[in-house]
């Protein structure tokens, strides 16, 4: 059955995406109306009339022109909207499962997997668009015949896969979880220490008599500052686990193999004089020009630094020393 | 120095002052770009902005920002051939059917940030960065281009205006109306910039000028006389609402994909008071750099073939 046939066929009847073509029941007053199509040639039937139709054995497609012989148990309900979409996709499930090497099975040469992969395109491209479906059917059952041993082995080994992902999954979710319960812990004795010091710091001003205020509440405040860091250590460790996560580095030896080939990172690509001919050392000059701006509010507020100064009339001082433009030129 | 080198073969372009146009040097073959300056029609001189181009741009040169490579006069107007760069990141955020992955992002902001780093090096101000501005040459590199709005560090007595920077990157200090500020607003244009990377849409879009305070100050806090002395010794300071600054957890929210350091870079790229936020070289070395993904080979990414 070709794209062309579907399309050609389903025009007639395409007036009312809510209705079934067979039996004329609208959605709109059955709202539990579902529809369902058979691979065979993906017409859209209501449950019901496939119910009605199919009951008693193979039938004939109720579309007008459709002669294809339907059968009740292959029906399935429509995922994609567009009916070649979702005839494509069956296609590829069905080759897919036939065809199911890995670039693991070529040792890695990538061109013999790439060739591999186009074969399978053709395989895929010819049945959807109906071009020597008899050979390629041919084709298909062949290789399933030859590989038998090689597409189980295959099936075996993307189960695993996807085991290994679930668990990895599962890993870090339970990581994750720990880490919002210690995140929240944090919070709430952080509250506590803020309630805790300030209750302290009253009854210290309470019984201390005369003595400084500052050094009071200074102190309290140094101990709240050791309770927590404890607290947070339980975080860093938890989070180094994470980092290191050996389900993670498992799954990425190949990419870290690759870093490793290639250049390390440089933060300026290697264009940064580090080997300046001066040193600012802002105490030992005497500007009271510049100085003084120092202390203004706007100067303050804008962000001014006096080191920026220094820094460029430093750097235009000595700049170009040592070079010599002769050399230079050539 | 010529006209007769260039070709000028296709209009690209037309801004308030200068047609830019696609072309070919004739003694290489290379595309190039010629913006040609409307000189006739100014009739009090050059116009202020094609003067700063052609000054900071013969004075810089570097992988990451734009090439001059030639100017010449031809009917009373001025041209500068420029690199040919055909896209720009503005572009490349707006076109929904272009993916980029994080590594993509960190290469962007890595070249912008060398670019810049290297224009402060030179002791210029660029102050008008924004995606629009940041072009991409055919090999991918970012190229950090129009000097219109350039200036050189003023002198310590020399006033500044505050009237710079498109509206969306405009840094706290220049909402005041500072008079004396530093390389920290770029910073900050390209902290907005980097947000916007991350989100695909505008992260601070005020409507105007006031909105503008308004929207920055919700998304990142209200400064105050604490975290940023003196603040509130601007004439713009006043009946503001005050807002309480975004918990890191906040931020996470925001920025879904984004990693601890890359947040840390975001967040001190967006510091309120211009003394503590980071200069570009603080930002290049900065974690969110070293750690995986590494960025992006910029050949590799892909931001043409999806067009089609």
């Amino acid at each position: 059955m070709s794209a062309q046939t579907i399309s050609g066929s389903l025009d007639e009847y395409d007036d009312n995406k809510d209705m079934c073509p067979i039996c004329k029941t609208d959605r709109y007053l059955s709202p539990d109306l579902k529809f369902l199509v058979n691979p065979e040639c993906y017409h859209k039937i209501c449950e019901n009339c496939v119910d009605r139709i199919f009951s008693l054995g193979p039938a004939q497609c109720p579309y007008k022109g459709c002669d294809k012989i339907l059968r009740k148990n292959k029906f399935k309900t429509q995922v994609f909207d567009d009916v070649g979409v979702e005839k494509e996709v069956d296609i590829r499930k069905r080759v897919f499962n036939v065809f199911n090497k890995t670039i693991d099975d070529f040792n890695g040469n990538l061109d013999e997997f790439n060739k591999y992969l186009e074969d399978v395109e053709d395989i895929v491209y010819n049945l959807d668009h109906g071009v020597d479906v008899e050979k390629t059917e041919e084709r298909l059952r062949t290789y399933e015949e030859l590989n038998k041993q090689l597409i189980l082995n295959n099936i075996e080994r993307s189960k695993k896969d996807v085991e290994n992902f679930s668990q990895r999954q599962q890993f870090e979710k339970e990581m994750k979880l720990k880490k919002k319960l210690l995140e929240r812990q944090i919070e709430e004795e952080d509250r506590f220490n803020k309630e805790w010091a300030k209750k302290e710091i009253v009854n210290r001003l309470m019984t201390s008599s005369g003595g400084d205020t500052m050094d009071v509440i200074e102190g309290v405040k140094n101990t709240v500052k050791l309770k927590k860091s404890s607290a947070r250590r339980k975080l860093e460790d938890l989070n180094r686990v994470l980092k290191n996560n050996p389900y993670f580095v498992a799954n990425n030896m190949g990419q870290k193999n690759h870093i490793k080939s290639s250049i390390p990172y440089t933060p300026f690509n290697g264009d940064r004089d580090l080997h300046q001919r001066f040193e600012v050392d802002e105490t030992k000059y005497n500007d009271p020009l510049v100085q003084e701006l120092e202390k203004r509010k706007d100067y303050i507020a804008s962000g001014f630094r006096t080191d920026f100064i220094y820094e460029r009339v430093l750097t235009e001082a000595f700049m170009g020393l040592g070079c010599v433009i002769s050399e230079e030129r050539t | 120095m010529s006209e007769s080198n260039y070709t000028k073969e296709k209009k690209v372009g037309e801004g308030t002052y200068a047609v830019v146009y696609l072309g070919k040097q004739l003694s290489s073959g290379n595309n190039i770009a010629v913006k040609e300056i409307k000189t006739s029609e100014f009739k009090d001189g050059l116009d202020m902005s094609a003067i700063r181009e052609v000054k900071y741009l013969q004075e810089l040169n570097h992988p990451n920002v734009i090439n001059l490579i030639d100017i010449f006069m031809a009917y009373d107007n001025l041209n500068l051939v420029l690199e040919f760069l055909p896209t720009d990141l503005e572009v490349v955020i707006k076109d929904k059917n272009i993916l980029f992955t994080p590594a993509d992002i960190k290469s962007w902001l890595l070249m912008t940030l060398r670019g810049v780093y290297h224009v402060h090096r030179n002791f210029i101000l660029h102050r008008d960065l924004k995606p629009n501005n940041l072009l991409i040459s055919p090999d991918g590199l970012i190229k950090v281009a129009d000097f219109g709005l350039a200036r050189a560090v003023p002198g310590p007595r020399e006033m500044l205006t505050s009237n710079v920077v498109t509206r969306w990157y405009r840094a706290p200090e220049l909402l005041f109306g500072a008079k004396h500020y530093t390389y920290a607003v770029d910073v900050w244009s390209i902290g907005v910039i980097f947000a916007e990377l991350m989100l695909r849409i505008p992260y601070l879009p005020g409507q105007d000028d006031m909105n503008q305070m308004e929207v920055t100050f919700r998304a990142l806090g209200t400064p105050t006389d604490k975290q940023w002395p003196e603040v509130s010794s601007f004439p713009g300071y006043n009946k503001l609402q005050i807002y309480p600054p975004p918990s890191r957890d906040e931020l996470r929210k925001r920025f879904i994909a984004a990693t601890e350091s890359a947040l840390t870079l975001m967040e001190n790229m967006l510091m309120m008071n211009p003394h503590t936020r980071w200069d570009t070289t603080q930002c290049l070395e900065s974690e969110y750099f070293k750690e995986l993904p590494t960025p992006s080979d910029p050949a590799q990414i892909n931001i043409l073939s999806q067009k089609a």
